[in-house]
């Protein structure tokens, strides 16, 4: 059985998801607050990084990068219903891109793991 | 081989560029280590990086040799700088200072062996420590000198510096530096370029080489100012408007009674809807730029497709 990774198209998926998504978050009230004045450029990028490991691709995901990368706008109120709205934005683009269900809970999980060294907790 | 400066840095087989500059001790930040976020990005001043440490930069980028050193086993001899590297300092005659509006002069300077593309920036040297960044209007293959387009500000260090330069006084300039110019673009594609103020300046030089590299594709440049004598290049872009049909120049003055008040990024909201498939460029102060790059990226319009240069004031 192939990887996750590899199910959902390897490099090529990431690159396809990842302006949708990020167009997603930004558009999402409950969200964009958390991104005002960030580098664009530089959040596409980050969020690649993110998403290859939600999808199960090469990473070398390290629990502090995330706790340090977060820290600052946990002091702003980061809290559990934003990554939530994080992980909905996630679902709904891949969705977008026809992946199948059972993938897109996959990734979700995937994504939920990292939830509290986001939240720093 | 690898260098890194001046240095020769041991990179044992199997080990990538990374790995050898943190076994040298060489300060390198990294996060991903998998050639996704970019944090560790370097340039290859000698020598040609492998296509797979390039992935996931621009075209731009690419052209000038950045790379990422994560995911870099180099088949070849390679010399690398940090990314905001500009190099030495190389020296340059002032050829030519003229008024272009109240506030603008237009500096040209000769200087040997500078490479660049137009639209690059440089960092112009005076006194030995007195440095600002600078826009690149000029064609290395149509000028032999370098042009800038430099507002003077009232109380500026070298802009009172400036105002004192005459043609044969010495200072250095270093670089080129950044990747808002004429690459990556199809040739059929629309272009936008978009300024405020002296940002026209890399716009001009991004505008000169696209036609001189055939670009066939509508462009349409609008250029923002304050007042009327703003528009430093109004006459010469009327005329290329007139000569060239598939060229639109837009200015866009401050006027309570012109639609949008004039603002250059309300007027190009309004006129720019569908961006999905347009290469544009933006350059001017932070706020503008940001702005655009969020409204067109929210709009649809592809990051790979947005190239700016965002001017920020000296301190």
């Amino acid at each position: 059985m192939s990887s996750l990774y590899e199910r959902l198209g390897g490099e090529k998926a990431v690159n396809a998801a990842v302006e949708l998504f990020y167009r997603k978050v930004l558009a999402d009230g409950r969200i964009a607050r958390f991104f005002d004045g960030v580098d664009i450029d530089q959040q596409i990028a980050k969020q690649k990084s993110f998403l290859t490991m939600a999808f199960g691709g090469p990473n070398n995901y390290t629990g502090a990068d995330m706790r340090n990368a977060h820290k600052r706008l946990v002091a702003k109120g980061l809290n559990d219903s934003h990554v939530d709205a994080v992980i909905e934005n996630l679902n709904y683009t891949l969705r977008d891109l026809g992946v199948p269900e059972k993938e897109v809970k996959e990734v979700a999980a995937l994504a939920n793991s990292v939830r509290d060294d986001v939240l720093n907790r | 081989m690898l260098k890194f400066e001046d240095r020769s840095v041991d990179l044992r087989p199997g080990e990538t560029v990374l790995e050898a500059l943190e076994r040298a001790g060489i300060n390198a930040p990294s996060s991903c280590r998998s050639g996704n976020c970019q944090t560790c990005l370097h340039r290859a001043v000698e020598g040609v990086p492998p296509p797979e440490s390039q992935v996931g930069l621009t075209k731009g980028q690419k052209a000038l040799g950045f790379f990422l050193p994560c995911v870099c086993l180099p088949p070849s001899p390679l010399t690398i700088a940090r990314p905001d590297d500009v190099g030495a300092r190389r020296d340059a005659v002032v050829r030519e200072i003229e008024p272009l509006a109240p506030d603008v002069i237009r500096l040209r300077v000769d200087a040997d062996d500078f490479a660049y593309r137009p639209g690059q920036f440089l960092e112009l040297v005076a006194d030995g420590d007195l440095r600002r960044h600078y826009s690149l209007a000029s064609h290395p293959e149509d000028d032999p000198f370098l042009e800038m387009h430099i507002r003077l500000h009232k109380n500026g260090r070298m802009s009172r510096r400036l105002g004192e330069f005459k043609p044969g006084d010495r200072l250095h300039v270093a670089g080129p530096s950044g990747t808002c110019f004429y690459e990556g673009v199809r040739e059929d594609q629309d272009l936008l370029l978009i300024g405020v103020g002296t940002g026209l300046a890399p716009l001009y030089g991004v505008l000169r080489d696209a036609l001189k590299q055939g670009h066939r594709g509508p462009i349409r440049l609008y250029h923002g100012a304050r007042s009327r004598d703003g528009l430093y290049l109004d006459d010469e872009l009327k005329v290329l408007s007139r000569t060239r049909g598939h060229v639109d120049y837009r200015p866009c003055v401050l006027n309570p009674n012109a639609p949008a008040g004039g603002e250059v990024a309300a007027t190009v909201l309004h006129a720019e809807q569908d961006v999905k498939d347009s290469a544009i460029f933006l350059c001017g102060g932070e706020n503008l730029v940001k702005r655009l790059k969020r409204d067109f990226f929210m709009r649809g319009a592809s990051m790979k497709n947005i190239r700016s240069d965002a001017f920020t004031p000296s301190s």
